[in-house]
């Protein structure tokens, strides 16, 4: 009884205790209606209860909204200052007439602040299964599989190539983005139920990968990229040009290079900016990141480049290196100035070059930060035209078995968060393969609600700017001072209630409706409509609504939840009670390591 | 193109003269200007005049409001766009209301620029670009002596004028760096302090500024790297910057301003930017570069107008008046500059 009370079945925390009915599905229809109405959790891709966390915080349940995080992207710590915020993308609040996205990553952050800095965790730990496990890299997809198998009952030890675990997170990411303190407590913490870490050993040269599938029970590579992509242009042997992941983990590693007073960067990824950022804290005077396409199409976020330039770093848009310049020594890249193209499906955009338009810009040192490849492990198994193994992208095997691998080693340069939700499935994975057994599963959970209590005024609320160090030079006192402050808990407050909560699913029964379109008129936005016709998919979820206005063509009033903000007024005029509202989750319920 | 709704997101210079080209072309076309601010179309260099109390707000006014009634152009004011959709050819106003256009010119114009280390002290300056901007400078200047002038452009340069003639004690930080449009050279900075000087202006010469504080509702103290100064007004002078970020998700060409090719025309059809917002390909500087200037903006206006109704009107390739002044060629990158 007491383990039940401390470790909830279906992996959540609700931020009320509550007696309503809660109805847990596996129908796709349900998937598809989160897919649509939260867009936030969808986009996350370790699908992150962001409503119910950001209403756990706003509660003040600090604990709660952290420990809501930490089930399913592990160190909301790291995560609330250095995620890639695909959901801040999708937040509706972002939506052209609604203002700003909330600030999702910051909420989360505040979590991570304001809660007990001695809360113990509560995941939910399977018995043995008397299997051994052995994860090749500590970056985290690493750590993100690590934890799970543990917490599923297997034996687990990480070899790890570099003296301390994290990878990326530890030597890819400088100090004055990501605290060392705060990744190493949040490691601790993911590995402080059973993992065995052994850093310094480089799977391939000290031990073969042979050697460990005899060892262990399955083996999963997941090592990351750290082999930087050239440019391929002339001149790129020259003295005076790095690459951009060496040149931060040279930083890491505190034996940075010289870099001398100008410096351009090549790149347009957190890479790109790290360096720029960084070579302003070491000797560097001037420093710019010269990209390809437009600021328009960097996948960094707002914040980033904000704080980059008011750092003093310069962003030149449109140019295309085409060699560098100097004898021994790098003197300057000759450029060619670009149009943009259409954007391609990969999400990149094609340039044009300008012909006649090229031009030499005089510097010092070049970082070239356009992307890395995985590093070939010595290993059995298919592998790619660079000789590095190649993986399935849904069930993670190699064409070895109980070989494995994921992460960025298997797809290339990815975001943390995408890794550590590779690292999670894969681990759901092998647990699958070596007992027959499904250990989680994701769910949507329904329950019922009462209207939100959200005021509309809070609709209004402006986006909390992060408060950083300022004045500027302060920054530069020394390169671990970290930028972002947090928010005072005020004002986590503050930007956590701006959150429609779109969890809250609300619904007219047209039964009981009596059309008289008081809620049409109180709507804030086209968010209720008057229908003639559903149109719904094979799975019966609703994908479109075939509107009129002819009030004979009139077959229902409905809401339509990927519109509605969740304001509340629909319920306040409506004189026959008939609207309703649920919470709808999407949350990965616990299976008691039920046999397939 | 004739029977349609032309839009005209704006309602400067080049957004008035690209309404009048269509309706002297094109009797019967809709035109629609959709202003984001509440005053009719202005002379923006007029209002150090207004802020002295030489002229009157009426005087500012380009056309008397009758004028676009009689042109049959309906002017919308006080209205901002927030979004365009470009494959359903509408745009969304801040109100919620979803207008429908056949052709689309975007001349939405400038904003005053604040770089990027200043932009945490952005309440605690005054800018000058519209009328609105000209009645907070007449209500603090009623309570304060002294104004510290930083940047520095020909716009500060008028109020300057404005502000000793109302007899207030003018400081003027002059930065190599940060004058607007060009860099200045020894020389011109030189001529630029003797000038300021000879008028009784305080010209100093300060790095960058690290703080601003409100000390009292009359009082300012800013901190620079080598003075701290107690001032009443702050006033920011660094230029203009396209004001397109309502554009950013919308599948246009974004870099600085709205990428348009020689014609002005955006990636889409019948859409077409002239003015401050308009970026446009340069092959004599090699750079890209933003009209400057209330002249080039009625050019660029015209130009997009005409285009909008089937010309194939390209833009002046090479007028010298915008890259040299005084010799110097002007930086069209002067948005990164500092």
């Amino acid at each position: 009884m007491k383990n039940k009370d401390r470790y909830p079945p279906d992996n959540s925390i609700s931020s009320k205790k509550t007696t309503n009915n809660v109805v847990y599905s596996t129908d796709p229809a349900d998937f598809f209606y989160v897919g649509v109405n939260i867009p936030c959790q969808n986009a996350c891709p370790a699908y992150t209860n962001v409503p119910e966390y950001i209403r756990c915080l706003y509660e003040r349940s600090y604990d709660r909204s952290y420990q809501l995080n930490r089930i399913v992207n592990l160190l909301p710590g790291v995560l609330g200052r250095i995620c890639s915020r695909p959901c801040e993308n999708k937040c509706r609040h972002g939506e052209p007439e609604l203002g700003k996205p909330v600030g999702i990553c910051h909420i989360k952050r505040s979590a991570a602040d304001g809660k007990d800095p001695d809360q113990s965790y509560t995941e939910y730990l399977f018995p043995p299964q008397g299997k051994t496990v052995c994860v090749v890299g500590a970056g985290p997809a690493g750590l993100a599989a690590a934890h799970d198998l543990s917490s599923i009952g297997f034996a687990v030890t990480i070899m790890e190539a570099l003296d301390e675990p994290g990878g990326m997170l530890r030597y890819g990411i400088p100090e004055f983005r990501l605290p060392r303190e705060i990744l190493k407590s949040e490691i601790s913490s993911a590995l402080r139920i059973g993992v065995t870490l052994k850093t310094g050993i480089k799977v391939g040269t000290d031990v073969s990968v042979q050697n460990l599938l005899d060892d262990y029970d399955a083996v999963l590579i997941a090592t990351g990229c750290y082999v930087p992509r050239p440019l391929a242009i002339p001149g790129e042997d020259l003295a005076g040009i790095h690459s951009g992941i060496k040149f931060v983990m040279q930083v890491a590693s505190g034996s940075p290079p010289r870099l001398g007073r100008s410096v351009v960067v090549i790149g347009a990824g957190f890479t790109a900016f790290d360096c720029a950022r960084l070579a302003l804290r070491l000797e560097a005077e001037e420093s710019a990141i010269c990209i390809r396409a437009t600021e328009q199409d960097l996948r960094v976020t707002k914040d980033e480049i904000l704080e980059a330039k008011r750092e003093g770093v310069k962003v030149k848009a449109l140019l295309l290196p085409q060699r560098i310049i100097g004898n021994e020594k790098v003197e300057g890249v000759e450029f060619v100035r670009t149009r943009p193209g259409e954007v391609l499906p990969n999400g990149r955009r094609r340039v044009v070059p300008i012909e006649g338009s090229e031009f030499v810009l005089p510097c010092d040192s070049v970082i070239v930060a356009i992307g890395q490849g995985s590093e070939p492990i010595a290993s059995p198994g298919e592998k790619d035209e660079r000789g590095v193994l190649i993986g399935d992208r849904i069930t993670y095997r190699s064409s070895v078995p109980n070989l494995y691998v994921t992460g960025d080693f298997m797809t290339g340069p990815t975001t943390v968060i995408e890794c550590i939700a590779g690292g999670r499935r894969v681990a759901e994975k092998i647990a699958e393969d070596l007992t027959g057994k499904k250990f989680r599963e994701w769910a949507v959970r329904t329950e019922e609600a009462t209207t939100t209590d959200r005021e509309r005024s809070w609709d209004f609320i402006p986006r909390r700017e992060m408060p950083t160090i300022t004045p500027i030079e302060n920054r530069f006192n020394s390169i671990e001072t970290e930028v972002e402050l947090g928010f005072e808990s005020e004002e986590g407050i503050k930007e956590s209630q701006r959150c429609y909560l779109c969890y809250l699913h609300y619904e007219i029964d047209i039964t009981s409706c009596i059309y008289c379109r008081y809620c049409i008129d109180v709507a804030p936005r086209d968010c209720i409509k008057m229908v003639n016709e559903v149109i719904t998919n094979e799975a019966g979820a609703i994908t479109g609504l075939v509107e009129t206005s002819n009030w004979r063509e009139v077959n229902a009033v409905v809401i339509d939840n990927s519109r509605c903000i969740r304001c509340g007024e629909c319920i306040k005029v409506c004189p026959v009670d008939c609207i309703s509202v649920s919470k709808v989750e999407l949350v990965e319920r616990t299976l008691q390591g039920r046999r397939n | 193109m004739a029977q349609e709704h032309c839009v005209i997101i704006g309602n400067g210079p080049a957004a008035n003269q690209a309404a009048l080209t269509l309706r002297e072309n094109s009797s019967d076309t809709r035109i629609t200007i959709v202003g984001q601010e509440p005053f009719p179309h202005y002379r923006p260099h007029l209002l150090p005049e207004y802020i002295a109390g030489r002229l009157s707000q009426d005087d500012l006014c380009v056309n008397p409001p009758a004028f676009y009634k009689e042109c049959g152009i309906k002017v919308r004011l006080g209205q901002r766009v927030v979004h365009v959709d470009f494959n359903k050819r509408e745009l969304v106003l801040d109100h919620k209301e979803v207008i429908s256009f056949g052709g689309l010119i975007i001349a939405c114009g400038g904003k005053q620029r604040i770089p990027e280390h200043l932009q945490v002290f952005d309440d605690l300056m005054l800018t000058l670009k519209t009328p609105a901007d000209a009645a907070q400078w007449i209500e603090q200047l009623s309570q304060v002596d002294s104004v510290l002038i930083v940047g520095g452009d020909l716009t500060s340069l008028s109020l300057t004028k404005a502000l000793l003639s109302l007899e207030k004690r003018v400081i003027f930080m002059l930065n190599e760096d940060s004058f607007w449009p060009v860099p200045l050279c020894n020389e011109l900075s030189e001529k630029i302090k003797h000038m300021l000087t000879e008028r009784g202006v305080e010209v100093i010469k300060a790095g960058r500024i690290k703080r601003v504080t409100r000390v009292s509702d009359r009082s300012l103290e800013v901190e620079t790297d080598n003075k701290t100064l107690r001032v009443g007004i702050l006033g920011a002078f660094f230029g203009m910057t396209p004001n397109v970020k309502f554009l950013a998700r919308s599948g246009l060409d974004i870099e600085r301003g709205v990428l348009v090719d020689e014609y002005l025309q955006t990636r889409f059809d019948l859409v077409y930017a002239a003015g401050d917002c308009a970026q446009v390909y340069h092959p004599t500087i090699k750079d890209y570069w933003v009209s400057i200037g209330y002249q080039n903006a009625i050019n660029l206006g015209k130009v997009a107008g005409l285009n909008l109704l089937g010309g194939m009107l390209s833009v002046d390739a090479s007028p010298e008046s915008i890259f040299f002044i005084d010799g110097i060629i002007v930086n069209t990158s002067w948005w990164t500059e500092f």
